[in-house]
């Protein structure tokens, strides 16, 4: 094995890779992998902390313990990074919104329920075809967050009795594995349905709603929440149930 | 209108902090809110549990009380 400096984000590539450059790397760097993005803000020392406890929880799988460990272990770090150093309330961008929250007075088994989620669910053939492209790919609209960041926001409808081997995802702002694999683990049209038809949902809505979440988060609040609360009011909705990603 | 979110709990600080109205954090890793891909028995109690803070008329920040895991 080569004990050369492999290629990194260092645009001078005669200097060894700082710890910094290497944590950067994972997002949207050379490395870029968005489960891991978080290592960007982690220290120098914690990123050796973690990867310590990474390396021991793999050895560990490999003898034979819990694969779970190793989940454990890059969710432990994942949840200290965001909310740990971005959980300060100072550092938050957003005001707090003290607007009384809105009674809910129907039984639920008699309320139609909306779902609104920014996983960046469409259905096939009805891609949102983001800057006028068709069938972006994954990597392209990672490599083009920052312009997704800038956009407007687009809304997909999909009908709640799509089957989810007709829904695809794309989204540049967080690990989409698990969401194609499987859409309900943020969009839980088949457990909806399922909890109309025993009786603990009233109904849905006929659509639910997806965009991709990176986006103006203030341009979203002042523009996007009025005109989306329509939408669910023209749905008839009693409530909707909000998965951000 | 009557909103229940479902945030992961990287993310769970992001309720209290923008005020929202009924809250439920997950455990799980980004990317995954309601649970693992195939894990259909969590991602549906998940979403049980959310419902069921519409209720709630004050502001609710409830964790769901089990961890992630693979089906």
């Amino acid at each position: 094995m080569s004990d050369s400096v492999p290629a990194n984000d260092n645009p001078d590539n005669d200097k060894p890779e700082s710890i910094q450059e290497l944590r950067n790397s994972f997002m949207y760097g050379s490395r870029s992998d968005l489960n891991f993005k978080f290592t960007r803000d982690l220290s120098d020392a914690e990123f050796g902390d973690f990867l310590s406890e990474l390396f021991a929880a793999t050895a560990r799988v490999a003898d034979g313990a819990d694969p779970l460990d190793v989940v454990d272990v890059a969710y432990r770090w994942q949840v200290q990074a965001y909310a740990g150093h971005l959980g300060d309330p100072k550092d938050f961008p957003h005001r707090k919104d003290d607007t009384p929250l809105t009674a809910f007075t129907k039984p639920l088994n008699e309320a139609k329920i909306m779902v609104l989620t920014s996983s960046g669910h469409f259905v096939e053939g009805d891609d949102p075809e983001p800057f006028g492209e068709t069938n972006m790919t994954q990597a392209e609209a990672e490599s083009r967050i920052v312009e997704f960041v800038r956009s407007e926001a687009s809304l997909s409808a999909i009908p709640v009795d799509t089957p989810a081997a007709d829904i695809r995802v794309r989204h540049g702002g967080y690990p989409v594995q698990a969401a194609a694999i499987d859409p309900q683990v943020v969009l839980p049209l088949e457990h909806l349905r399922s909890l109309v038809d025993a009786g603990v949902i009233g109904s849905l809505t006929e659509n639910a709603y997806s965009f991709v979440g990176a986006t103006a988060q203030g341009h979203i609040k002042r523009t996007y929440g009025p005109a989306w609360a329509q939408v669910a009011k023209d749905q008839g909705a009693d409530a909707v149930l909000l998965i951000p990603i | 209108m009557p909103t229940v979110s479902v945030y992961v709990k990287s993310f769970g600080h992001i309720p209290e902090l923008m005020g929202l109205s009924r809250s439920l954090i997950t455990q799980h890793p980004m990317g995954r809110p309601l649970g693992a891909p195939g894990d259909g028995e969590r991602q549906r109690s998940v979403v049980e549990h959310a419902l069921s803070l519409l209720g709630r008329t004050e502001q609710t920040i409830e964790e769901f009380p089990e961890a992630y895991r693979l089906p």
